[in-house]
């Protein structure tokens, strides 16, 4: 029996349940590996039905998903029932959208599903509910915690996808605190996450890192910022010491062209953008989120909740379907 | 009205850059290119036997006359030279190397080309790449090519670098300054200042209404303030000044989307705040084709986004498209030029 992985509800007015429809109905042109929805079903049938999409639900323990999923979609036993207009969300169904989390990380934690795959939340639609966690990646981190024990993880965002892989180094921050946020020890640490579970959940022998600059040309040997060689510089240095493949700081915009990309695995860039706009320019509709640091595997589609466009069908479902893919193949490479 | 009258035919200043790189053997490329010589009279300034050493490399024929400056300035317009400064040897030329000698070159080539226009002789500029540190050993000056068209202008008016990709163009508020210094040069004049060189040079380069999507300064473009308050603060209002003004210019946009709506033709161009913001996307959606113009000042000035390329210097192989680009950039202005003159 292989174990399935766990999809969550994410935002239920969101884009979440057509996408989540859709990723099932390709299942096959797809190759997707089976996975269960921890949402009760009413919902999408909902959804399905207002999109005229043919797909039948079969309520399952995890244990029964895999068999269940070539005819149905799994939905998992026990899951509440909720009721929502698509792009109309409601902080009535928090609870409900945050208990999916829950219950698809303590599914992995029992051993009961490989991976968990999360459909994109809306944080003001939490926060209005009393959510008190800066984001979806950080509550994963608190309920490592919660369910492993110990201290709570250093989460890493990466995003991938199969032409170019980014770590950002610091994330959803005002570009102007950049500078000071930018720490030798901060790199080193997002690097030496990268890099075990490059190898670890990866299976890559000996990842390859490439770390970008901070300034213009990385720093122009200090002409234009003295960051590159007071912080990036050392940080490489301590990662090779160590036995880490790191390069840099390499000129950011000189670094992602295919000649370039062939010599890294991934890219760990020092601000958001730097890292995502390479990453949108290259693979728009394919990029995945991956959590990196965290004691299990979690991947999820790189956008949001569209509520501009839910309900009408027209949402591309390529990121979710990318996110399950790679969360088969990360589950695959790691219990291997 | 005839074809051949409504489109006078332009001149472009030809300056030979840094001699050490690719330069030499581009510049012979492109002389040798019928789409080029038909686009424009080009006078040339440089040393033909540099010019004759790129053409054996890259093993091509350049057939221009040779002129020196005395008969340049008895000549009328009209036709195609090279005038000879007998600058440089090709027995004087360290391969590879940013010198002393290839910058005494690379900047008296190029002040004399932006004399010429100047003079109204010439209605645009190009020049092959340059090695800024042989550009500095040579004009201890030398921050950058705007500062050293100002000096040998002798003007100081606003005038700005923008990167241009086919029909897609990118301008920029801040560019080779430290990241940290990036949000304090983020002021409401200084996106006005751009958006207004912006339109004014993509005007001039032929674009009727050109369309300016703005970029944001932070991740998600702040997302409504949570990441920064530059949008909300400095750069909506700037945008709506600017449209106030005429311009047609929207944003502010997340920055890692904004080119591919502006590559699906909803803009002409992006406005990017910082440098590695606008150059990481450029350069990913045409590495080798990117050119520079440098706008702002009397006449326009183009040359290849590229550099010297010391790598691959002296095989022949340096590929000619950015080039090409951006010479056929700099007739294409300067002939609106002299249309808007005779008009």
């Amino acid at each position: 029996m292989t174990r399935p992985l766990v999809l969550t509800l994410g935002e239920p007015a969101g884009i979440g349940p057509e996408l989540t429809l859709k990723a099932w109905l390709g299942r096959e042109a797809s190759g997707l590996p089976p996975f269960a929805v921890a949402a009760g079903r009413e919902q999408l049938e909902k959804v399905a039905r207002k999109l005229g999409l043919a797909v039948p639900f079969s309520k399952v323990e995890p244990e029964d998903a895999q068999a269940a999923f070539a005819t149905s979609l799994p939905v998992l036993a026990g899951s509440p029932e909720i009721d929502v207009e698509p792009g109309k969300p409601s902080p009535a169904t928090a609870s409900v959208t945050i208990g999916s989390i829950d219950r698809a990380v303590e599914l992995v934690r029992q051993g009961r599903a490989s991976a968990v795959v999360t459909n994109p939340i809306a944080k003001s639609v939490l926060y209005q509910a009393g959510f008190r966690h800066p984001g979806h990646t950080e509550y994963l981190a608190a309920l490592s915690a919660r369910f492993w024990g110990g201290a709570e993880p250093r989460a890493v965002m990466m995003l991938w996808s199969e032409t170019l892989a980014v770590v950002p180094v610091t994330i959803h921050v005002p570009l102007r605190s950049v500078p000071e946020l930018l720490t030798t020890e901060l790199i080193v640490d997002t690097a030496r996450i990268t890099d075990r579970d490059m190898r670890e959940r990866f299976g890559l022998a000996k990842p390859r890192l490439a770390l970008s600059g901070l300034n213009p040309h990385a720093g122009e040997g200090g002409a234009l910022g003295t960051e590159d060689d007071a912080v990036v510089r050392p940080a490489v240095e301590i990662l090779q010491a160590e036995g880490v493949d790191a390069v840099g700081p390499l000129p950011a915009d000189t670094m992602f062209h295919a000649r370039a990309r062939a010599n890294y695995d991934v890219a760990l860039c020092m601000y958001h953008d730097q890292a995502l706009i390479p990453i949108k320019a290259l693979a728009f509709d394919e990029g995945v989120n991956v959590t990196l640091g965290l004691p299990f595997i979690r991947t999820s589609p790189d956008h949001g909740t569209a509520f501009d466009i839910a309900g009408q069908g027209v949402a591309r479902p390529d990121s979710l379907i990318a996110a399950l893919k790679l969360a088969g193949r990360l589950t695959e490479t790691t219990e291997s | 009205m005839s074809a051949t009258l409504a489109t006078p035919r332009p001149t472009i200043a030809f300056a030979m850059g840094d001699p050490a790189g690719i330069s030499p053997e581009l510049a012979a490329k492109l002389l040798a290119l019928s789409e080029v010589r038909e686009s424009a009279d080009i006078v040339v300034f440089g040393d033909r036997r540099i010019l004759d050493e790129g053409a054996r490399v890259a093993g091509v024929d350049p057939a221009i006359e040779t002129v020196d400056e005395a008969q340049l300035a008895a000549s009328p317009r009209g036709r195609s030279v090279f005038v000879d400064l007998e600058n440089l040897a090709v027995e004087d030329v360290t391969p590879k190397e940013a010198t002393l000698a290839g910058g005494q070159f690379a900047t008296g080539n190029f002040r004399k080309a932006l004399q010429l226009a100047a003079a109204g002789r010439a209605d645009a500029v190009f020049f092959t790449p340059f090695n800024k540190k042989a550009m500095r050993l040579a004009y201890p000056n030398y921050d950058d090519e705007i500062r050293f068209i100002n000096d040998v202008l002798g003007r100081s008016g606003p005038a700005s670098e923008f990167n241009v990709l086919g029909q897609l163009w990118n301008a920029r508020v801040t560019s080779h300054i430290p990241l940290s210094g990036v949000a304090a040069a983020i002021t409401r004049e200084a996106i006005l200042r751009s958006l207004t060189l912006a339109d004014r040079a993509m005007r001039d380069a032929g674009f009727q209404r050109p369309r300016i999507a703005v970029a944001g300064l932070n991740p998600h473009a702040g997302d409504d303030g949570n990441f920064g308050r530059e949008e909300i603060d400095v750069i909506e209002p700037a945008v709506a000044e600017a449209a106030s003004r005429g311009i047609v210019c929207e944003g502010p946009f997340p920055s890692d989307t904004v080119f591919l709506r502006a590559k699906a033709g909803v803009f002409d161009a992006v406005l990017t705040m910082y440098h590695d913001q606008g150059q990481i996307a450029m350069k990913l959606m045409g590495f080798d084709r990117g050119v520079t113009l440098l706008g702002g000042f009397p006449f326009p000035i183009c040359t290849p986004a590229h550099g010297t390329a010391y790598d691959i210097a002296g095989q022949g192989i340096a590929n000619i498209g950015a080039s090409r680009e951006a010479i056929l950039l700099a007739a294409r202005m300067g002939r609106e030029a002299r249309m808007r003159a005779a008009a």
